[in-house]
């Protein structure tokens, strides 16, 4: 029989005619008779899985419509008794392992297998439940996996590779925990997942749905301008991604027009969009006074006043602070110090690190001249960024606008020529990863050495007690040094803690540099051997302290205390009064917290171990020095992330007075109030800090809490560890 | 201030101090045919060291007030102020022959004699106390921050005694079957929580908010134990954790009752320290003034 002939069978006792090479289920279909089924899609390969759409055609065993072509004279019986007891018992199955009301049917009540079931009066399954989750998947921004609800019926698989050519969706194992899988298993929010959107519109379940994020509309007013699906699907970095998804998305991506001199956001705001400029220049800088606090005294010697004021490092160098000339900001360039402003232009996108990982903003951004700007939420950010398009726009940019900057930002490579930078410009990889991925792993081979451009990242090494976090890195750092310059493998795990860009320099150009520039490897050495060297202090601390009350209380991640001797300490307050005179009346220690033996842990600056307070800064100003102190550059924005962060609230934000630009009337200066993080700066101009200096009780003491409570633990004080 | 080992060196220069001084009165004394005066050179020594001393001791409370002033650290001059204010007292006694005098001199002879002795106890208070408070008030905080933790404490007493008492709680527990079967239920519930409702009333709810009425039965611990006591065996097993946690509230208030007592108690006798010892240092200038005038 030639392919189009028509073919001539009976279903549900009616006569019908379709062409040769047609599905039971499409003639059924374009002869009004509807088949229930789950796995099948118009626009998709047939491939018979869910069952559901079976039929009876006279053989021994019922067909699945759906890849059963028609045959002349073929009597199907689409509806008979036996048929609908197997269609129903194949749903029951089913729903036995489906979570009810799944995420679909809670979100719009269209799972398509709860209503088959509803339609089937199937409410509680004859058939027992899975007893194991099979897990979720939260990691990508957009859409929501829930493994649990997913019935296996390949729709996803096909609408990937078939409709999309994306090829990321697959099937995973066999059996009972068989499953989809995107790459080789990876999380969805780090695979090569494009965030199209197909996928969840083909599902027929809760299995892929569209996350909602916690601002569903952007804002409306003057200057907020809708955009239709069609515009957005013109512009050259909207191709490629799914209508539906963007007709499920609308209000998370607006057009917003501002006039000249405008301010598009500002530095320490908290906010949960990006910002890409369509038209128009926009001037990008930090108003926050460069400049640190430092406790001065009014007066000298011993009738010395002291009082907190605003000191640049050209002033006031202090110990190990950076020589840094640029500072990182969310955006695709870096600020001078010495003149913290930077133009971009249509094309650039700003305000990752806020949209991805809710940062308070690191910058002022205002409108140099009249300028468009598309503003996104996290979802449609996160399909830009996965765009082909999109991408490659952003490398361009990258690999022409900032590399240059960004590598002469760290310190190390301030030496490196034009021409070697030219040559690395092709060669470079700019790669993204999800919180909690794995950038390289402790005994891989060193085969890169990374810059981290955007985000934040851990590095820690496994030992027998557990994992100790050695560094947190964040933009313009750079790790991967130390296997490359020993040949070896990787020393340390380093993992992605929010959606980090790393600039990847592959072995071969890392050696050329270091042949070439025989001083960046003697800097990269000298870095080796410090972190080495703190590294190897640390671990000697972690595995010299066991008493689990001392950890409980984080007491072993602190390097210095402010402890009182609660059997000596008359509750006089000496020592609150003596810090809030020398900050201006703000103290920096309150004079309660957690006990150890009979000692009050003081609320004051611990200089922790693990700094989780430097986690999230969005411009990277606080910092460890080398002898493990924290420290805030003169960059700090004031945003408060830090003090936030920190685990025992011993950080505070400190205002000031100073004379900043005026947003009402642009190029004039106004009086306004500042504010920089401050922590116990240990009084570090005087000799002693003055709240143990002002204690008549010998109550207060400044003190390494391992030297300090060696006898408690078990060590003699030679024991215990030299380095702090 | 704990007066401990490291106070050696004080104890030793104030022991030598006191040694010389009775080593130059004692034959001073013996030897001075109209007995020993306070207008002899050395009777004159005597007063001018020992009012030397009781200044420096005086000066502690200017050296606090400005306690960033690199003038020494702050315990220094309290070992200076204990040990020097101490010897003051000997030396003033050499100085006076130990004779009251006139009325000034005697005035100011009970004035010190009261201002070291005070001194002396509140010392021996501050070596003890902090001990005291250390171990038997785990819970405490800061003393401005009390009032402030006593709302809080009532605040939540409040908020656990509403959940108890709210009959549909005990419900949950019982079995559901038909509405009237629920309602019996709940109406059996706030029988059952009666006792412990009455009791909130009667007085928890007092103990909280007026810390100073007197004859609080829950002030007691053992009695507030066998409060407690009582009330398990007459509420239903679902209502322990909230009598657990009702008994914590009480024992925290009647810690922070124990603080402010300790607490008045370490500061309180400052407060006849303190004004005595101005007044003495205000009579003692008189007094050298005149004598030295007249």
């Amino acid at each position: 029989m030639s392919p189009g002939a028509p073919v001539e069978l009976t279903i549900d006792g009616k006569k019908v005619s379709v062409p040769a090479g047609t599905t039971v289920f499409d003639a059924a279909r374009i002869n009004g008779i509807p088949i229930p089924t789950l796995c099948h899609q118009q626009n998709e390969t047939p491939v018979g899985v869910c069952r559901v759409c079976v039929v009876d055609v006279g053989a021994r065993v019922f067909t699945a419509s759906c890849v059963r072509p028609v045959e002349p004279g073929m009597v199907v019986n689409t509806s008979s008794e036996k048929v609908q007891r197997a269609r129903r018992t194949l749903v029951e199955l089913l729903m036995a392992d489906h979570p009810s009301p799944c995420a679909r049917q809670q979100q719009s009540g269209d799972c398509e297998l709860e209503t088959l079931a509803k339609r089937a009066n199937i409410s509680q399954p004859r058939f027992g439940r899975r007893s194991t989750s099979r897990g979720k998947d939260d990691t990508s921004p957009s859409i929501a996996v829930d493994f649990d609800a997913c019935i296996l019926c390949d729709r996803c698989i096909r609408g990937c590779s078939e409709i999309r050519q994306n090829f990321v969706l697959g099937r995973m194992s066999k059996g009972s925990i068989a499953g989809i899988a995107f790459d080789d298993n990876q999380p969805m929010g780090g695979s090569s997942c494009v965030s199209c959107g197909e996928c969840m519109v083909s599902c027929p379940t809760g299995a892929l749905t569209n996350k909602s994020v916690a601002q569903t509309a952007i804002g409306s007013g003057p200057g907020f301008e809708s955009v239709t699906i069609e515009d957005l699907q013109q512009l050259p970095v909207f191709q490629g991604v799914s209508g539906t998804f963007l007709s499920l998305n609308r209000g998370a991506v607006l057009r917003r027009k501002f006039r000249r001199g405008e301010i598009i956001c500002r530095e320490g705001e908290y906010g949960s969009t990006a910002f890409y400029i369509l038209e128009g220049k926009a001037r990008v800088s930090i108003s926050s006074p460069m400049a640190h606090v430092k406790t001065i005294g009014r007066l000298k010697k011993f009738l010395g006043k002291l009082s907190s004021g605003l000191t640049q490092r050209v002033a006031d160098k202090r110990d190990e602070e950076t020589d840094q000339h640029w500072i990182p900001i969310d955006a695709p360039v870096d600020l001078a110090y010495d003149n913290p402003v930077a133009e971009l232009g249509p094309g650039d996108l700003f305000g990752e690190m806020t949209c991805m990982s809710l940062y308070p903003r690191s910058a002022t951004v205002r409108a140099a001249t009249d300028c468009t700007t598309l503003e996104m939420l996290r979802n449609v950010l996160d399909i830009m960024q996965r765009s082909k398009n999109f991408r490659a726009q952003l490398d361009k940019s990258y690999r022409e606008r900032a590399l240059d900057s960004h590598l002469r930002a760290v310190p190390v490579f301030a030496g490196l020529t034009d021409e070697f930078i030219g040559s690395l410009r092709e060669k470079v990889e700019l790669l993204r990863y999800s919180p909690g991925q794995a950038i390289c792993r402790q005994g891989d081979p060193a085969d890169s050495f990374y810059l981290v451009r955007i985000g934040f990242v851990k590095v820690s090494q496994a030992h027998p007690g557990g994992e100790i976090v050695l560094a947190y890195l964040s933009r313009g750092d750079f790790f991967g040094e130390t296997g490359l310059l020993q040949g070896d493998v990787r020393t340390a795990t380093c993992t992605a803690l929010d959606h980090v860009e790393v600039v990847r320099i592959g072995a071969a150009d890392f050696n050329r540099m270091l042949q070439e520039f025989p001083e960046v490897r003697r800097k990269l050495e000298v870095v080796e051997q410090d972190r080495a060297q703190q590294n190897q202090e640390r671990l000697s601390i972690v595995q010299s302290v066991p008493l689990d009350n001392f950890l409980q209380q984080g007491l072993m991640e602190a390097q210095s205390l402010l402890l009182l001797d609660l059997t000596s300490c008359t509750r006089c307050d000496a020592c609150v009064r003596a810090c809030a005179d020398a900050h201006d009346g703000v103290t920096r220690l309150v004079r309660e917290g957690l006990r150890f033996d009979h000692y009050l842990v003081a609320t004051s600056c611990r200089q922790c171990l693990d700094p989780l307070c430097m986690v999230g800064c969005p411009v990277g100003s606080i910092r460890r020095r080398n002898s493990l102190e924290v420290i805030i550059e003169d960059w700090c924005i004031g945003c408060g992330l830090c003090a936030k962060n920190c685990p025992y609230g011993n950080i505070n934000i400190h205002p000031f007075d100073v004379m900043a630009d005026d947003p009402e009337n642009p190029g004039r200066k106004k009086a306004m109030v500042k504010q920089k993080a401050t922590s116990c700066d240990l009084c570090t101009n005087l000799a002693e800090p003055s709240c143990v200096y002002a204690c008549p009780h010998d109550a207060a003491h400044r003190v390494d809490p391992r030297k300090f409570f060696a006898g408690l633990l078990g060590q003699s004080a030679d024991q215990a560890p030299k380095s702090s | 201030m704990r007066i401990d080992h490291t106070h050696k060196a004080w104890l030793i220069a104030s022991l030598a101090i006191l040694g010389v001084a009775t080593a130059v009165y004692v034959p001073y004394a013996a030897n001075s045919p109209t007995g020993p005066s306070a207008g002899s050179a050395i009777g004159l020594a005597f007063g001018i060291i020992g009012f030397a001393f009781m200044i420096f001791s005086g000066l502690l409370a200017g050296r606090k007030k400005v306690a960033l002033w690199r003038l020494g650290r702050a315990q220094t001059w309290m070992r200076g102020h204990l040990w020097l204010g101490l010897l003051s007292l000997p030396l003033i006694l050499f100085h006076a022959g130990f004779h009251s005098g006139g009325a000034l001199t005697t005035v100011l002879l009970v004035l010190i004699i009261i201002v070291v002795a005070s001194g002396v106890f509140g010392a021996a208070l501050q070596h003890y106390i902090p001990n005291v408070m250390t171990s038997e008030v785990p819970f405490e905080t800061v003393f401005e921050q009390i009032d402030h933790v006593r709302s809080q404490l009532l605040a939540e007493a409040e908020e656990l005694i509403t959940r108890v008492a709210a009959p549909l709680n005990l419900v949950m527990t019982a079995p559901s079957g038909d509405l009237a079967a629920t309602a019996d239920a709940a109406l059996g519930a706030e029988e059952a929580t009666a006792p412990l409702r009455d009791f909130y009333d009667r007085e928890m709810r007092p103990f909280l908010e007026a810390p100073e009425s007197p004859n609080q039965r829950l002030a007691d611990l053992q009695a507030a134990r066998g409060i407690f006591k009582g009330l398990r065996a007459l509420l239903p097993a679902g209502a322990a954790d909230t009598l657990n946690s009702l008994e914590e509230i009480c024992e925290e208030e009647r810690q922070l009752r124990r603080q402010v007592r300790l607490h008045h108690l370490l500061h309180g006798w400052l407060m006849l320290h303190v004004p005595l010892s101005f007044a003495l240092l205000l009579l003692a200038a008189v007094h050298a003034f005149m004598a030295l005038r007249y």
